[in-house]
Formats: C-alpha cells, structure tokens, sequence
C-alpha cells in the first residue's frame, strides 16, 4: 500500500512568542446592552446564538425530560401527564430541539465565530445580515415559545396532513409560523457562510488548505440555502390549508395528503445533514490536533462533505416507504439511500487512520469527539435498517428510528457541539474551564447516552411504536431502562452548564494557543480582537501540519498540553525546553 | 488596506470594493438560488395535480381575467427594462436618469399590483374563491338545472347571466345531467384546488413584487441621499438582480395559471 | 398478562419469515463493522496515548489512494447485499398474490373497522371512548384464516393511521382518499397486536387491536356468523345470525321466550328459552319428540300450534309469518341456530314486550323459577 507523504518536511520556523493580552478585545472593546444588540461583529454575535441556543436546549430538554418520566408507566395510572398533554411534550421536544437548536448549533455558534478567523478575514461577508438573522431567529423562536405556552401544539414535529391542517385543536399555525421564520435564519447564515468562504480567503488560502471545518460548513450551508425554501413554501402552505378550511393537502377536494410528506421531506432529509456535517466539520479539527497528526485524507473527507450534501437531496422518500409511494419509487430511493451512506463510512474510516500513529491526549474536547465516533458509528450502521426495504417495512415509526436518530443527532451532534465549544471555549472567553470536571462529564454524558438509548432498538424491533404514552405491559422495563439512562444524560448536561459558567468567573487565563493548533484562529489572542488579526495573514501550508510542527503561517507550534498538566494547558515549557519543538524529530513513512 | 485610501463606500471588513461588489453579487446569485428553490416547491405541486387533473385545470384557467394578467406581464416585462436603465444610469453617475428609471420601475410595479388588487376583487366579487363560497354559488347555479338533461341544460338560460357567476353557470352546465365518473364530468373539489394554487401562487408572488417595491424605493432613498455614486454602482445592480427574478417568476407563472386552458371558451 | 420480551420476537406470518433471517444479517454484519471501528479505535487510544513528557513526535501521513477505494468500495458492496435482499423482501410482503379473498379494513380517529366478503363486521380494536355502544359490544379482531394469503384494503375516514403487525413485521399507512393494499399470509395460530403506526391524535397509543389467526373450520364458522372467534361473544354484525337477532328484536320474541333461569334471571318464562335449543331433542306435548333442526325451527315460527313442547300451553302468537319473509326466517333461524346459554338478552326498556304481553311473571307456588328448555 502506497501512504502517500508530500514534500519533505521543510525546516520550521520558531513558534511564535505569546501575543501580548490585548488591553481591548472583542469582548471588552464596548460595554452596555445595546453594544451587544446592536453588534455587527460576527463573534459577539455568535455568542448572542450561544446564550440563546443553550436557553432553548434547555426547554427541549425539559420537555425530553416530562415525555421520559411519564413512559415511566405504561398506562394512564402511571403517567405524570393526560394524553394530550403528552403529544405536546414530544412535539415541542422535538420542535425545540431540532429547529431551534440542532439546525443552527454549529454553524450559528462556531461557524460565525471562527469561519472568517479560520480564513484569515475580519468578518463574514455580510456583518448586518449575520445580526438580522440573530433577531429573525429569536423572533420565530419567540413565536413557538408562545405558541407552547399557550398550549402548544400536538401533531408532531413532522406535522403531517390531515390531521394538522384539519383535525388538531392545538395552536398549530403560530407554531408553525414560528418555525417558517427560522428557517430564514437558516438561510441567512448558510448564504454569508458560502459567500464568506468563497470571497474573503486571505492570500495562500486555497481551496485545498482550508480547515475541513471550513468544508462541512459550506457543503452545511448549501444545503440551508437549497433546502430550507422548499420546507417555507410547505410550511406556508399548510398554514393556508389551516387558516382558509380548504387546501391542496386535502382529499375531498382531490388533494393528497402524501404530497404534503414529499416536499416536507425533501427538506427535512437534507436537514439532518445541516445538523451532522457541521459537527464532521469539528470532529476533523479536534482529532487532528488531539493526536498531532495530518488528517487522513484529507481530499475524501473534504469531498465527503459534498458528496452527503448533494446526494442527500435524492434519497428524501426514505421516510415514506409504506406512506404510499409506488413500488418503483421504494426501490429507487432505497438504492440511493445506500449511496448517501457511503460518505459518512468513509469519513469514520479516515478519521480512525488519523488516529494511527498518533501522539494521543484525551482532554475534553478529544473525549467528546471519541464519544462521538462510536455514538455516530451505532447510529449510522442503525440507519442502514430503515434504508433497507424489507427491514423498514417493519420497524419504520417504532422505537428503533427514534433510537437511530437520536444516536446520530444527540449521540452524534450534540456531543460534536459539545466539543466544539470545550474546543474553543478559551479562545472565545479567554478562559479554562476545569479539565477533571470536563472529562468526567463527556463519561457521564457517554455512559448516559448509551443506557437511555440502546434499549429503544429493543423496544423498537419488538415493534412498539413512536409517539405512544399507551403502550403495552411488556415494553416497560425498557422505558424504564431508557428514563433512567435519561436521568443520568441530564445531570451530566448540567455539569458543563455549571463549569464553563464558573471558567467565565474563576478559570485560569488561557493563552493565545492552549491546545497547540494549526489553525489561523489560534494565531489571534485569546479572546481576539475586534478584527482578529492584526495584519493580513498568509497562509503557506495545509491546514493539519502537526507533524511537522508549523501552523498555517509557517510558524512553529507551542508544546502541545500533555498527560502531567492535566489542569493547566496554559502553562508549559517553551520551544527549547525538553518536549519543545525544536527538539523533535520529523519521522516520514515510506 | 491602510484607512487613508478607502472609499467611503468600502465597507470594513472587506479588503477592496473589487471583493466586495463581487460578495455582494454572489450573495444576491444565492439568493436567487433560495427563491428559486421556494417557488419550485409550489410549481411541482401544481404540475403534479395539472398532470392528474387535466380538465378541471384547464377550465378554471379558463375563468380567470386573462386581460389582467397580459396587461400585468407588460408591466413587468417592462419594469425590468427600466431596472436596466437604472443600472446603466448609476454606472454613468447620472443621478436624475437614476431615480427616473427607479421610480419608473416602482411604478410599474405598483400599476401591477394595481391591476392584481383589481382581479382580486373580481374574482371574489364572483366567488370564485375556494371553500364555502364556491360551494355555494356553484349550488345557485346548479339549482335551475336539477333534474335536466346534459342537452337541456346547454339550453338553458340563466335569467341574469351574471348571478350566479358565469364561471359557475358553465360549471354547472358542463355537470348537468353527468355523474362523477362519467366523460366530461368536472368534479367542482379539484376546481376548487386549482383555485387553491392560483391565490397562493400570485399572493406568495405578490408579496416579492411588494417587497421588490420596497427595496426599489430604498434605492431612491440611497440615491437621493448621495449614496450610490459611479463606484457603487453594483448596489442597483444587486437589487435589479432580485427584480429580474420576481419578473421571471411571473412569466413562468403566468402561462402556467392563465393559458392551462387556452382552447376553451371564456366568459 | 405477558409482562416481559421474548428475546426473538414472535413471528407469525411469511413476511415475517423473511424479515427476520436479513434483520439478522444486518445486525451481524453492522455489528462486526462497528466492533471493528470501535477496537481500532480504542487499540489507537492505548497504544498511542501521549505517556511521558517526551517529545512528541508523530508520522506525517497524508492518506493512502489504495485505503479510500477500498473502503469506499467494500461499504457500498456490503449496503448492496442489503438493498438487493432487502428488495427480495420488500417484494414479497408488498406483491399482492391476484385471487385473495379481500377484508377491507377501516382506519379512524381512534379504532380500526374490518369488513369481510360476506358483510361480515368486527371492531378491530381501539378506544372505547370513541365507539358507539353497539360497537364497544363487538370488539373482536381481525379473524384470519392460517396458512391462507388474504388481501387486506384499507381507507381512513379522517388523518393517516398505519396498521402495524410486529408479528407479521410489516405495517401500511393508512391515508384518507385513496385505497391502499397489502397482503397477509399468518403462519402460526395465535392472537396478536395490531398498532397504530402513524401518529393521529390525541388517543393514537389507544388504537390498539387484535389479529386472531385460526384454523379454517373455525374462520368458515366464523364467517357464517357463529361468532366467538373474533373475541366478542355477540353474533358478528353482518353476518346471518346477526340480522336474525335484529328481527328478532323486533319481534320482542324475547319477552316470552326469556333467557333460561340457569343464565341468572329470575323471571318464570312463558316459553321455552332458546338458548341452545337448535340440535336438541324435544320432548313434544301429546307423545313424540323431535329434534330442533331448521326445519321444526322455521315451522315453529309460522305455525306454532303444530308442535308444542311438552309442558308449554300453546300461547304463541300464529301471525309472526305475515311479519317476516322467507329470506328474514332464514336469518332469525340463523341467530336461533346461534343462540347458547347466557346469550339471549333479556327485555328491557331498550326492547320492551308489545302491548298486552306479560313483563313480569311470578313463578307457580313450590315450582323454581326454572322452566324446562
């Protein structure tokens, strides 16, 4: 087998000293409320996503929480809810979840903060537009709060016809009219991520030395831009079915109801692709610099970005094999459904090669980012159940799909955001947070993850259905296995809520590059600058030369934190000191 | 990128006015791409049920104001032609030909929206409209004719040709003496959807043509203000991009809803 | 009740025949992929853990051509084997075999609705909160023959459902508007569930039914209306027993011929109770005896003076053959022919004695207040 090396390893230059802690940075560069409402700097407002994001984690995860306590008991003696009040928890858990929080997550958070430091720009494309659709989101999101307090709504978040235009006494227009406003965010922020990307590469920034990151999130943002409009015109035209009492969804007057799941879906598909890539995007960057290695890969990783984004277009009927599509239609989309899978196989597989030979540490962010290869892994094999035919036809809208995607989109993304912002947390606050408590939360999150959602394919393939709090006697060992997997979930969600809180208060200092990364966001001070650099970079090299010790500048890498300073990255030996990098050797495999 | 050679219309974060109109282009194309991608929704809806319902599509296309819509297609046809105009005035740094040729624009955008608010108003005068409305004009009409023959009822004369609306007398004459199921039966449901993709599809169209208005009258405002001078031309031409688009829209919409039933006759 | 999981799940039908051995596959093979990743990733974690504070020093390894083809090339490969046996499967459980006898099953917010060739009608299962009285007292399941094909159409009246067998491992969205087919062929005697699969409303977890696979005689006498199969003990509603009853509601036939006083009640009948009657030998008033076939049954309808059971006095009404036809006779011939101990309703103000007749008798002094069948 041929490994492929490149040039030889070109001598390198001195790791930089520590840029001096800037008397005004972005954070403290302007006080007051309005200083931050009215921010055209793309890091403030990623951090404006930030607050709201984790506040709307939160409600998700209470309704999570009252939809798991009442699968606790089997019947109406043993639930905590009545039945309708049940169908509005899940239906606003998943609301919440996936389209306040999941769809923007990543690239709202991490790509508007680091996409144009990762480039070498000062700010996205369009700096008012990026605030625009920080209000545009909150203003849907206002909208659905509403609509739940005031009763919410009990369709599910799939909202299919009849029963949602016609049948559900619940607040389905406000609600749905919420989330049609937040898919503008949606595009908002995936158009100037695309623009950003394509007009604002500092000098030696080219296509094939951006960050993968950079990648995920433009094959993430062409699938907001092409996607997301096709669910607002579904979406408007269910509110106009509702509203006026007669519309195209409707059987009496010669509509089809199946329709409605064919453009709802071909957004909806591609949406948890939004949701995945960004977070493929993060889990390149961090085992990179985890285990001080190039990527392995790195033109299929970056095409496999791509590759997801376009294919996942074709394969939406996947979800409606037994909706009443034809038989020739079932197969077809079958057979395109294998194809998007492959993508994500070969991403696993490189991403595992990285790892090979590598010089390994597992502080937070490599401890989430290893939870989420095997998470992603479980759930992305399950898939392969629901993309098979004649296995679908059983376990379609059971337990087992509810499984599969939790352990892609909770399993898999929540726990990439998570290390995304364990990742990045010190260069957006300038702070550490607590290295024993970060860790001990990615196992506890882990260990939750897994006990609340294994027994659900058990459940699942027995044939329990979704959306059930009825359910028969015999599954209710397993919800109660999977509740108190949930219980476990939950406090270790709470642990990072309460230590990258106190980081902000009592966490040590962090310098301008605490993990020793190659990226030209480590190049900046930790917190950055208004305009992050201070003169134009240029970029000289790929983006992953941890082996050869330079960064995208061609300046050498600060000690990388290693076992021994467990607490305290922020401090080490410099260059010359006995792990300095003056002192390594470059080894090339032949 | 030293501050004392800026442009006062280069922005801060962009490094030349050159990356920042070519953003700005790019940024408008994607956005295109998004509109596109909404109608498209509702358009493949439309020729789904176009496709399997032929002939009542093509009767209720052939009951809506046609004269409207020509007159509405001019309008546009020509507003984007003025946009133009207004592009070539910015480049130029003609400032009275500019906001002549914007406000030449708006205008034919608002005589549009004119003429639409005027087929509203007829269609609903007539109640032509989907849900309660329709059923019940269409059972006036149907009244007379109970009982008749297919041939009876071509004869028959409704004593004032416009109540019930003309739209239902053909309806009820073409069901008269038919079941459903039978050659030439329209059943009334999927007229009524039709009717459903009609108001949906020019509102939703209306609503870009209004806001098309709006960022028109920006431009003015821009203009006016100094704004807009040779350099930052482009600011018209991002706009004009959006304009263009709205019109396209309509002229694939327009066949699509107006001429679905050329052949047939019209009231 | 059953409060635990089987480790296999039942299997009850061909489909679920072929379902299993490929869900299996996919587990085995799945599983081997992800134990694989899983060991190298965990070898890498041990084996290249950072140790000493020593330098660090790392290959720089950029890919390898040969590596990405294959495992681009072998996944697809594997994904292939599912697709094409998951199309096998698919196929068989989707392509309705042409001559199956048909039940048409209706789907609505929140019970399911079965409807045989013959009329026949069965509440399938649901929320009885949703149902009228008269169907809350025919809930029954979805009788099927074993070793059979049936076709099953469905329709909603309202939102989509989806009939959900885990037993036959296949379910079918159930959508207003339009018919839509599949096909069973149940391989094991038993009953199972039937779930809800699409999310409908408020009482979506409560439309839960039952699929009761029986041998053949017992389908045959189950479409003849003899009842009990489907799990409700009333004759199944549109069957030829089930008119009977109707008439013979109508005829109050139930104000004399009160249900037998070993079915708990107290009043004296003033004529023999019907209940198990049809296959008995009766003793006749005036010597003789005769066996209760259709025949004696439909004479005794018409003219009942002809035979009357020893110790009855002849007081049965001789008009009933103006109130009926030939074709109802049948029918109420049918329920009689149905009728077992227990079953006859009593009168009641639901379906009270014609003007005239006696509601409440007292039993003679020293008798029990049984009368002989």
């Amino acid at each position: 087998m041929s490994i492929i090396i490149a040039d030889e390893p070109r001598a390198f230059a001195p790791p930089p000293p520590e840029p001096p802690a800037p008397a005004r940075h972005y954070l403290n560069n302007a006080y007051g409320v309005w200083s931050w409402l009215l921010t055209v700097d793309h890091k403030r407002i990623g951090l404006l996503y930030l607050v709201s994001l984790t506040f709307f984690f939160t409600v998700g995860g209470i309704a999570a929480g009252l939809v798991r306590i009442n699968l606790l008991g089997h019947n109406a003696e043993g639930h905590i809810l009545t039945d309708d009040q049940y169908n509005r928890a899940f239906t606003a858990h998943g609301v919440v979840m996936l389209f306040l929080f999941l769809i923007p997550s990543i690239p709202a958070v991490m790509g508007n903060f680091f996409i144009p430091m990762m480039i070498g720009a000062k700010d996205l494309a369009f700096p008012k537009l990026n605030l625009a659709s920080w209000y545009v989101y909150m203003a849907g999101a206002m909208l659905l709060v509403w609509s739940v307090l005031v009763g919410g709504i009990d369709t599910g978040w799939t909202l299919y016809p009849p029963y949602s235009s016609r049948y559900s006494h619940t607040s389905v227009t406000p609600g749905v009219f919420g989330v049609f406003i937040t898919g503008f965010s949606s595009i908002m922020t995936g158009l100037n991520i695309m623009v950003t990307i394509h007009k604002m590469r500092c000098p030696g920034m080219t296509w094939g030395r951006l960050p993968l990151f950079c990648w995920a999130l433009y094959a993430t943002s062409f699938i907001q831009l092409l996607g997301t409009p096709v669910v607002a015109i579904t979406l408007v035209l269910l509110m106009a079915e509702r509203v006026g009492g007669v519309g195209i969804f409707d059987p009496a007057i010669g509509g089809d109801p199946v329709l409605f799941q064919h453009l709802f879906w071909f957004y909806s598909h591609p949406a948890v692709y939004i949701m995945i890539v960004p977070g493929m995007g993060v889990v390149s960057e961090i085992l990179t610099c985890f285990s001080r290695k190039n990527i392995f890969g790195y033109k299929a990783v970056a095409w496999s970005s791509v590759g997801i984004a376009v294919v996942g277009f074709l394969v939406w009927a996947h979800h409606m094999y037994v909706a009443g599509i034809s038989y020739y239609s079932a197969l077809l989309f079958s057979f395109l459904t294998m194809l998007v899978a492959v993508p994500s196989a070969i991403k696993v597989f490189n991403w595992t090669a990285t790892l090979y030979r590598g010089s390994i540490t597992f502080q937070a962010p490599m401890l989430f980012t290893l939870a989420f290869l095997v998470l992603f892994t479980v759930g992305g094999v399950t898939g392969l159940f629901l993309a098979t035919l004649g296995t679908d036809i059983h376990l379609h809208d059971t337990y087992f799909v509810v499984a599969h995607f939790h352990f892609v989109m909770v399993g898999g993304m929540v726990l990439a955001y998570m290390a995304a912002l364990h990742f990045w947390w010190p260069k957006m606050t300038g702070r550490m947070y607590s290295d024993f408590w970060s860790r001990a939360s990615a196992v506890i999150i882990f260990v939750g993850f897994f006990l609340t959602f294994v027994p659900q394919f058990v459940l699942g393939y027995h044939g329990m259905p979704r959306r059930s709090p009825n359910y028969l006697a015999e599954f209710q060992v397993y919800n109660v296995m999977s509740t108190a997997g949930a219980s476990i979930l939950g406090f270790g969600y709470l642990l990072p809520g309460i230590y990258l809180t106190l980081s902000l208060f009592f966490g040590k200092k962090a310098s301008a590059n605490p993990w020793s990364a190659t990226g030209l966001e480590w190049q900046t001070p930790s917190p950055p600058t208004a305009f992050n650099f201070e003169r134009m970079p240029v970029v000289v090299c790929g983006p992953y030369e941890y082996a050869i010790g330079v960064d995208q500048l061609g300046r050498g890498l600060p000690e990388p934190p290693g076992p021994g300073s467990a607490d305290d990255p922020a401090s080490h030996d410099g260059p010359t000191g006995p792990s300095g990098s003056r002192n390594k050797e470059t080894e090339v495999v032949g | 990128m030293s501050a004392s050679t800026h442009s006062p219309v280069l922005k801060h974060h962009f490094d030349n006015l050159e990356q920042q109109h070519s953003a700005e282009r790019l940024g408008m194309w994607m956005f295109l791409a998004t509109e596109v991608m909404f109608f498209s929704g509702v358009f493949v809806a439309y020729a789904v049920y176009r496709y399997f319902f032929p002939g009542e599509f093509q009767f209720a296309s052939s009951q809506l104001v046609l004269w409207v819509a020509a007159l509405n297609t001019a309008f546009l046809i020509t507003s984007s032609l003025t946009m133009t105009l207004a592009i070539r005035s910015a480049q130029l740094g003609d400032r009275p030909a500019l906001l002549r040729n914007l406000l030449l624009t708006a205008l034919l955008g608002t005589a549009f929206m004119g003429f639409k608010a005027y087929e509203y108003a007829t269609d609903i005068g007539e109640k032509f409209v989907p849900g309660a409305m329709f059923r019940q004009e269409l059972a006036e009409a149907e009244g007379p004719l109970a009982g008749m023959s297919h041939e009876q009822a071509a004869r028959y004369e409704f004593p004032d040709h416009h109540h019930p609306a003309p739209w239902a007398q053909a309806l009820a004459k073409t069901n008269a003496g038919k079941q459903p199921g039978d050659a030439g039966y329209l059943s009334p449901g999927r007229v009524e959807l039709f009717l459903c993709f009609y108001y949906t599809m020019t509102g939703i169209h209306g609503v870009h043509i209004v806001v098309g208005i709006g960022c028109i009258l920006w431009l003015v405002q821009q203009a006016v203000a100094g704004k807009i001078p040779r350099e930052n031309y482009s600011t018209v031409e991002v706009v004009s991009l959006y304009w263009h688009l709205v019109d396209m829209i309509w002229l694939f919409l327009m066949p699509l809803l107006y001429l679905a039933g050329a052949g047939l006759a019209r009231h | 009740m059953n409060t635990s999981l089987p480790g296999l799940a039942e299997r009850a039908s061909t489909t679920a025949d072929n379902f299993e051995p490929l869900f299996w596959y996919i587990v085995a093979v799945t599983g081997l992929g992800t134990l694989l990743v899983c060991g190298l990733l965990a070898y890498c974690c041990v084996a290249y853990r950072r140790t000493a504070r020593g330098p660090v020093s790392t290959p720089r390894i950029l890919g390898s051509h040969r590596l990405e083809l294959f495992w681009t090339v072998t996944p697809l490969l594997i994904f292939l084997t599912f697709y094409v046996w998951g199309v096998w499967v698919y196929d068989r459980a989707v392509q309705v075999p042409p001559d199956a006898p048909e039940i048409f099953v209706i789907g609505k917010q929140w019970m399911w609705k079965a409807q045989y060739p013959g009329g026949q009608r069965v509440i399938i299962g649901g929320n009885p909160a949703n149902m009228t009285e008269e169907d809350r007292a025919h809930i029954g399941a979805l009788v099927l023959p074993i070793n059979r094909p049936v076709r099953v159409t469905f329709i909603s009246e309202d939102v989509i459902h989806d009939f959900g067998v885990p037993a036959f491992r296949q379910k079918i969205d159930v959508i207003p508007g339009r018919y839509v087919s599949t096909w069973y062929e149940p391989n094991k005697l038993g009953v199972f569930n039937v779930f809800c699969d699409q999310y409908c409303g408020t009482e979506h977890s409560l439309m839960v039914g039952k699929i009761r696979v029986v041998p053949q005689d017992e389908f045959d006498a189950f479409i003849q209306g003899k009842g009990g199969a489907q799990g409700s003990p009333n004759p199944v509603d549109g069957s030829l027993a089930f008119k009977g009853w109707q008439h013979f509601q109508r005829l109050q036939c139930q104000s004399c011929h009160t249900p037998n006083a070993a079915s708990g009640t107290n009043l004296h009948p003033r004529a023999p109770s019907l209940e198990g009657l049809y296959g008995q030998t009766v003793p006749l008033d005036g010597g003789g005896s005769a066996v209760a076939d259709e025949a004696y049954l439909r004479e005794s309808i018409v003219n009942p003076r002809a035979k009357v059971v020893e110790g009855w006095k002849p007081v049965m009404p001789g008009n009933y053959e103006s109130q009926v036809t030939e074709e109802e006779l049948a029918q109420v011939v049918a329920y009689i022919r149905w009728l077992k101990a227990g079953q006859m309703i009593a009168p009641n103000d639901r379906a009270p004695a014609p003007y005239g007749a006696p509601r409440v008798t007292t039993p003679p002094a020293g008798s029990s207040s049984g009368g002989k069948p």
